[in-house]
């Protein structure tokens, strides 16, 4: 069966809509070897800040049941060693390329935005307002509501890329966080980031992340993603990217059905480098299987009322 | 070639309550690995446990590979419960391994544990000068004596408990016999436990000895794009699954 697999994402075409959810697929380089880059829907990149960054010290990662805890620190090679050494091999490949960004206060945030505006072969950009693994000064950036539009706003104001922001779960109302970004000028929201979490070895009564908390990811927060995604669908009219567990075509169905344009895939990298692929061969047997011509047309497709 | 295949669990081999010998037939052309190279191992597609399992290659030729298992949680229980026939989904070979030793220089392997797996490969390649110190818990945790004793001239054997040679760990019986080895240019290649690669990194800064060592930590995807795996060098953190596992000593913060 021939099926229409493509999505909009604000101005950006997408062949498919399996995208890459950022850190988790480095700078495409690292998965050229074991996926045909030009095959994805859009490569969104490990977040970038203005100057390198760090990042926090090991241990970074932990697994836990079905998913695993990192507190890697948004360390990055900054966006300026981005476009120079990175860029170039990225834009090769016949796909979309969206830099995630992040800041640790509003000059940063445009700053980095403004030049990644300014330069050819990035047609996206994805504002990280909500990484958990930060201060609390800069946490709020993603938590209150006031600040986020106002830092979504200078951002939009020197920007003609499309703009997606990327939403905490770590809230009380995301489907308001989604209609603050979108109200400030954002093309599309992406979510859920990793859920703040924590783990304690009892034997040395230490946490097992340097850190002490980290960002959840994989199969565990697939339920808080799929709730998240349906209540932000009935909140706001821009396209959702919706991600968090997701390992096979099913998974990225269920995200769609709740109303995700596109998904972000990002733990299941870990787990295979070819993940992704997989996810999209998942994708067309479910619209085979379903006689579904169109992706496009299960978006939202939840039947709830009774 | 590929460094992403299916294989077939050719032998398992129990060694003790503890640790397995996993022998696997991969199904598709791969590549060969390096001596200190490293695979990540997934036994079944389970969700929980959900990440592969890093193993450093123990044994190979051109139609299998080995690895040393260490029970360590439930993936390594999957890995230790496999059955000849059973499928396994192979990433790898992975990372850096050990520098070829030069000429003049007299190799020192330095193992704890299952570190022997990691520097195993290295024992039968170098020239008959090579020493070997190795060193386990106890005698029973000795693993792949014998086959050592084949490939190794000069082993020096300890265990913590004294149940077998030098009462203590093979950085400490490294240390004793220093003075006395008075071998040309030695150059130490280990792999070990946390506690004995600090006091090992301290022996060789106390004498100048260079060396390389493989360095273990959690890891996630192990082809250098989640950054989980970092230590800290003196060019800032790097990842032990791409930059490493093995690193000069010369790099380490400690």
């Amino acid at each position: 069966m021939n099926v229409n697999l493509s999505v909009n994402i604000g101005k950006i075409g997408l062949k498919n809509p399996v995208m890459t959810a950022s850190g988790t697929f480095g700078y495409g380089e690292e998965y050229a070897e074991f996926v045909d880059l030009a095959g994805l829907g859009a490569i969104v990149v490990k977040g970038l800040s203005l100057l390198p960054r760090e990042g926090n010290p090991p241990p970074r990662i932990v697994e836990t049941p079905a998913g695993m805890l990192n507190a890697i620190g948004l360390q990055n090679i900054g966006v300026e060693s981005f476009i120079e050494e990175k860029l170039p091999f990225l834009r090769q490949f016949n796909v979309p390329v969206i830099a995630n960004f992040f800041g640790d206060s509003m000059d940063e945030y445009v700053g980095a935005a403004e030049r990644l505006s300014d330069v050819n072969g990035i047609e996206g950009l994805e504002m990280n307002i909500s990484c958990p693994n930060k201060q609390a000064g800069w946490l709020v950036f993603g938590t209150d509501p006031e600040t986020t539009f106002e830092v979504v706003s200078a951002v939009r104001e020197v920007t003609d890329l499309t703009l997606i922001v990327k939403l905490s779960p770590n809230v009380t109302d995301i489907a308001l966080m989604a209609r603050v970004a979108e109200d400030a000028g954002a093309d599309a929201v992406s979510l859920i980031n990793t859920v703040s979490g924590m783990a304690i070895d009892i034997k040395t009564r230490r946490p097992k992340l340097a850190n002490i908390t980290g960002g959840l990811s994989g199969p565990a927060i697939k339920p808080i993603g799929i709730r998240m995604v349906w209540e932000v669908f009935r909140a706001v009219g821009i396209p959702i990217i919706g991600s968090g567990g997701i390992m096979d075509g099913e998974d990225a169905i269920e995200y769609m059905l709740a109303g995700a344009t596109a998904v972000a895939v990002g733990t299941a990298n870990f787990v295979s480098p070819a993940a992704t692929m997989d996810i999209l061969s998942g994708i067309k047997d479910y619209m085979t299987t379903y006689g579904i011509k169109d992706i496009s047309s299960i978006k939202g497709g939840l039947i709830w009322e009774r | 070639m590929s460094r992403f295949f299916q294989a077939e669990v050719a032998g398992n081999i129990h060694l003790s309550q503890t640790h397995n010998i996993l022998r696997i037939t991969p199904l598709q052309p791969h590549v060969s690995p390096a001596p200190g190279q490293f695979y990540l191992l997934r036994a079944s597609e389970t969700l929980d446990p959900l990440l592969r399992r890093p193993f450093s290659i123990l044994r190979w030729d051109d139609a299998h590979l080995e690895f040393l298992v260490r029970l360590r949680g439930g993936g390594t229980l999957l890995l230790r419960n496999m059955m000849p026939g059973d499928g396994i989904d192979v990433l790898g070979p992975l990372g850096k391994g050990y520098p070829e030793p030069l000429k003049d220089e007299t190799p020192i392997l330095v193992a704890g544990g299952v570190g022997i797996a990691s520097v195993f490969p290295l024992i039968g390649s170098l020239h008959a000068g090579t020493r070997l110190f190795y060193g386990a818990m106890n005698s029973a945790e000795l693993y792949l004596l014998d086959d050592i004793k084949k490939l190794a001239g000069h082993i020096h054997i300890s265990t913590d408990d004294g149940s077998k040679g030098f009462k203590g760990n093979a950085v400490e019986r490294l240390n004793e016999s220093m003075d006395d080895l008075a071998v040309a240019k030695p150059t130490v290649y280990a792999c070990g436990p946390e506690g004995m690669i600090a006091s090992l990194l301290k022996v060789l800064k106390d004498r100048g000895i260079p060396g390389y060592i493989s360095f273990e930590e959690k890891m996630a995807c192990g082809i250098g794009a989640c950054l989980g795996c970092v230590i800290k060098t003196k060019q800032g953190y790097k990842r032990v699954c791409k930059e490493g596992p093995v690193f000069n000593v010369r790099e380490i913060v400690h």
